[in-house]
């Protein structure tokens, strides 16, 4: 399996009262193709700031970072968003669609960037809507449609030119507990697909449907772990544990 | 009226809290209400000296002056009808003095290279119960030849007593200088005066000077009156319409106020422009106010706790504008007074140092109603569509959504522009509002810009007066006013221009903070930081476009409201405007492009931060 | 599992294999990890307790099969079984002895118990959410689930409160 993700000793400093803040503090990480990694951890332990670093949206004080195989952590910015358009798709907690374009227009624009016709990226971006069941509203805008629906489309615009990986910040962050269990099933079925993912979670529903989880604490990667497969259902019933005692 | 008290205090700190803009509308706004404030403040700043000078001459209270022209003697018997009926109204009732009759003669004096009219007033020694002329240098008539000249003619001949001028070609000393009110100061009222004895009178119509009229002045027991008396006596003017004899009677209130055309000229001048900097601050303030409110409404979740509903937000926000108004008006009242005297003082009429007058009602009022209709105005739109939002969290939500796409936004597309113009035009598009609030504001830019290109041209009218003969000196002292005149509308003009560029240059950093989210998402998911910048540039030329579209035919409207109506008609030049148009946009895109370009250099992730 | 035999006969009697059929209806997935042996040690557990009677019913070409009932006795109990308020297992009590215990003997690591603990709760959240991504949103199994999955959250969650709580007294 190929890597497709590869970070080496990432670090993010920030200016704080005194001596600076360590946001990333020597990050190692890696994802492979068609793997689903989560990251967990408290909320200001630095989940958002590495994924920043990992997308390009922000650059590493120290380190390395190679996606595809390509070193891309000193990239300028006009070299990293040509990059961004085939390399990394983005689903943000704030879905971050651009509130003057509709629907099927924020699915295609990564296309129309790549440079593909017209006529092929609205049909791409159509055929990706279907697929995740937004289809019906590919052309209203955002504040038109709920957050499930925007958090839909904020991923079909994350698939639409087959990124390498897609990097997910608090995707659920947003949204109700049924709007939840779609992102959560579609997640599921991006992973069975074959595309490679890292979600930056601290929902365990999320984070359990990786294939490895991380643990961030303070800047660091402190824990790592393959979920693999659960215990029997005859365990799972005893976790239930409600049968008068009696197991 | 509770949540009155309890909305002043939110916006006193509000106002605290974020002062900048607040200083930036103030400071815009003060521009407005200085230029008024000086305008009020000479209005009328030199009526206290003339009023001294008045009392100290024991100035006239009615004026009757009858005056034909040297070349014309053939009305001598009117003349002394009309003499008659001046000696008549010495005794008319409600009259306590007299001065007078006076004879005048005319003649030429030498000023400079050339000559200038004047009128010699042949009078005993004195003293006078009406009209003592104030001696300033020298002595008054008295025995021993010489003339006592008038004040402002001593001034522009650089003499003083015993000195020398030259009347009718020949030598006179020159005895004392003297201030009176019965006339206008030299040279910007002519002809020049100098006052002599009956004997000196002798002299000087041996030498050519002949009777041109005579002139009497009254004392009133009731000063106040003074025009219901010229009104009572109106008959003793009548005339034969062919005669060319003019007989005219003035009260002390009519002289006073035309004693001081060129401050009122000034004044005027300076009353136009404020005016006119008050419009284009509408633009400029509209756009303040709007930002200020778009920012202060996303704060408005604490003030939701306490029960607070939109309309009361509104006031808020409307108090503060308010207060920011009343500063204003304060700072340019205040500026007007400090600067009213020195401008005055250097004005060739003033009797005395100028004193600005105390601040009336109305004054306060005029420059008041000015800064809080521009606030007024500038506040119309965002309070109108913020109360018309029901709930607080759509008021939260920043700036207004977009309207439904309609089919243009694909036009734009199929028309086959590079996708980064294509957003552009879909983001001006889809947001009428911003697009016409901007449009607006930087059409009263482009009018402001014609009408200082008008106000340039006109310029020329005030080299057009050909010099007369006789007047030469008075036609220098003219040329300075002129001077001044022009110095003013230069300056206004450029005012206008510098304004115009600010007012752009609010609109483009506004419109780049608005932009600065979706911009962070395009750069997210792959278009470079050059795209982003153009993008910003074209959705912001769409709204330059209807600007230049509307704002020259609004710049050459305000003109042509403007224009005095017996002045000739100045049109810009229509190569001018159409420079303008292209000129306009050009210099917009530049001025956008560098809010642009630093939003572009920005980092992405703070902005695309989960708030 | 005996007030459960009990409230699925209340409807109507039935037979040891219907019994078991309601059942697995009403459990959905979980319902398939039951021992089918169990049911029918409660059941005779209940006819001896006289919360239940059976009947032998004959049937033209099978053997007789027993159809258990309700008796008053038992009607009553489920009755009052359905208003009881209790609510078990709302601490979990044995893992927080576990911790204190580990603190004060130091015979293991009260942080590597948690995060071991927390990492089997997440592998069994994530096999409850695999089923329940099986189930049709309507049927009762599915509710069963979704409480199942809440709870493992609740404990997840409170497992990382623990953690932090003794990651805090170890820099202490």
């Amino acid at each position: 399996m190929s890597t497709v993700l590869e970070a080496r000793g990432l670090v993010r400093r920030y200016p704080g009262d005194g001596s600076p803040i360590r946001a990333v503090d020597g990050v190692d990480l890696a994802v492979e193709a068609g793997e689903a990694v989560s990251v967990m951890g408290p909320s200001g332990c630095g989940k958002s700031t590495l994924l920043h670093l990992l997308g390009g949206l922000e650059r590493p004080d120290a380190g390395e970072l190679s996606l595809g195989g390509v070193r891309v952590d000193r990239f300028s910015e006009t070299r990293w968003a040509v990059f961004r358009r085939r390399g990394v798709g983005f689903v943000f907690q704030a879905f971050h669609l651009v509130d003057e374009l509709t629907a099927v227009e924020n699915v295609e624009l990564p296309a129309l960037l790549v440079g593909v016709s017209r006529r092929a990226a609205r049909s791409r971006a159509m055929e990706l809507l279907e697929r995740l069941g937004v289809a019906g509203r590919a052309g209203h805008l955002p504040h038109h449609l709920s957050g499930g629906e925007q958090q839909r489309v904020a991923v079909a615009r994350a698939l639409v030119n087959e990124p390498m990986v897609i990097l997910a910040d608090e995707p659920t962050g947003n949204l109700d507990s049924r709007a939840t269990g779609d992102i959560l099933r579609l997640f599921g079925e991006l992973g069975q697909a074959g595309q490679a993912l890292l979600t930056m979670t601290h929902d365990a529903r999320v984070a359990s449907t990786a294939d490895r989880l991380l643990t961030m604490r303070d800047g660091a990667i402190v824990a790592q772990t393959r979920l693999g497969a659960g215990t029997s259902v005859a365990g799972l019933l005893a976790s239930l544990a409600d049968l008068g005692g009696e197991r | 009226m509770r949540w009155l008290g309890l909305a002043v205090r939110l916006a006193a700190g509000n106002l605290r809290r974020r002062p900048g803009q607040a200083l930036l509308l103030l400071l815009t706004l003060t521009i407005a209400t200085g230029v008024l404030g000086v305008a009020m403040s000479l209005y009328g700043s030199a009526d206290e000296p003339w009023n001294r000078a008045w009392r100290a001459t024991k100035g006239f209270h009615v004026n009757f002056t009858v005056y034909h022209p040297p070349d014309e003697p053939g009305d001598r018997a009117l003349v002394a009808a009309l003499r008659r009926r001046a000696s008549q109204l010495t005794g008319a009732s409600g009259v306590v003095a007299v001065g007078g009759p006076w004879s005048h003669l005319y003649g030429s004096i030498q000023i400079g290279g050339g000559t200038e009219d004047l009128t010699a007033e042949v009078r005993d020694p004195g003293p006078y119960q009406v009209d003592q002329p104030l001696v300033t240098s020298g002595r008054w008539l008295g025995q021993g030849g010489g003339v006592v000249l008038e004040s402002g003619l001593a001034a522009t001949l650089r003499v003083g007593a015993g000195d020398t001028v030259t009347v009718q070609g020949r030598p006179f000393p020159v005895r004392g200088v003297a201030q009176t009110v019965s006339r206008g100061r030299f040279p910007l009222s002519r002809p020049a005066q100098v006052w002599v004895t009956p004997e000196t009178a002798r002299q000087l119509r041996g030498l050519g000077m002949t009777e041109e009229g005579f002139e009497l002045q009254l004392h009133l027991a009731d000063p106040a009156r003074a025009a219901d008396f010229v009104a009572a006596h109106r008959s003793l003017e009548a005339v034969p319409s062919s005669s060319s004899v003019v007989p005219y009677m003035e009260t002390w209130q009519q002289r006073r106020s035309e004693s001081h055309s060129d401050i009122d000229i000034v004044a005027g001048t300076l009353f136009a422009a404020g005016d006119l900097i008050g419009i284009l601050t509408v633009a400029t303030a509209s756009v303040l106010i709007a930002g200020r409110m778009a920012a202060q409404i996303r704060q408005v979740g604490t003030l939701k706790a306490v029960g607070v509903t939109p309309r009361q937000v509104m006031l808020v926000l409307l108090v503060e504008h308010l207060a920011i108004a009343a500063g204003a008006t304060a700072v340019g009242l205040g500026i007007g007074r400090l600067l009213a005297a020195p401008i005055a003082a250097t004005s060739v009429t003033i009797l005395g140092r100028p004193q600005p007058p105390p601040l009336t009602v109305t004054r306060v009022v005029i420059v008041a109603a000015v800064a809080v209709a521009v606030v007024l105005l500038g506040t119309v739109r965002p309070a109108l569509r913020g109360i018309r939002q029901s709930t607080l969290r759509s008021l939260a939500s920043g700036p207004p959504p977009p309207r439904r796409p309609g089919r243009l936004g694909g036009l734009a597309a199929r028309a086959g522009i590079p996708l980064p113009g294509v957003l552009g035009l879909r983001s001006a598009w889809r947001r009428p509002g911003r697009l016409l609030t901007n449009a607006t504001g930087l059409a009263l830019g482009v009018a402001m810009i014609v009408v200082a290109l008008a106000l340039r041209d006109s310029l020329d009218l005030l080299d057009l007066r050909p010099p007369e003969p006789g007047h030469a000196a008075s036609d220098a002292a003219v040329a300075i006013l002129y001077d001044q005149i022009r110095a003013i509308i230069l300056g206004t003009a450029g005012l206008l221009l510098v304004l115009a560029t600010v007012n752009a240059w609010i609109v483009a950093t506004f419109a780049a903070r608005d932009a600065a989210r979706n911009q962070a998402v395009l750069r997210a998911v792959g278009a470079t930081p050059r795209q982003t910048v153009i993008a910003l540039i074209v959705s912001q030329l769409a709204a330059c476009m209807i600007a230049v579209a509307v704002g020259i035919p609004l710049g050459l409207g305000l003109w042509g409201l403007m224009e005095a109506g017996d002045l000739p008609e100045v049109r810009v030049s229509a190569t001018s405007l159409v420079v303008l148009a292209a000129a306009v946009p050009v210099a917009f895109a530049v001025i956008v492009s560098v809010p642009a370009r630093l939003l572009a250099r920005q980092p992405v992730a703070p902005l695309l931060a989960y708030e | 599992m005996r007030d459960m035999i009990l409230s699925l006969l209340a409807k109507e009697p039935a037979h040891g294999y219907e019994l078991r059929q309601r059942l697995m209806q009403a459990l959905g997935p979980a319902g398939a990890a039951l021992n089918p042996g169990q049911v029918y040690v409660t059941l005779s557990r209940l006819e001896r307790a006289g919360l239940v009677e059976a009947r032998e019913v004959a049937q033209p070409s099978q053997p007789d099969k027993k159809v258990y009932e309700l008796t008053a006795s038992g009607l009553e109990r489920v009755l009052h079984w359905l208003n009881d308020l209790t609510w078990s297992k709302v601490a979990p009590l044995e893992f927080h002895l576990k911790l204190v215990a580990a603190a004060a003997t130091r015979l293991a690591d009260p942080v590597a118990l948690v995060d071991s603990q927390r990492l089997e709760l997440l592998r069994e959240l994530r096999q409850v959410q695999e089923l329940a991504l099986q189930e049709p949103p309507e049927a009762d199994g599915a509710l069963l689930l979704e409480g199942a999955s809440l709870r493992l959250q609740a404990d997840i969650r409170w497992l990382e409160v623990c953690q932090q709580r003794f990651v805090e007294r170890e820099v202490r």
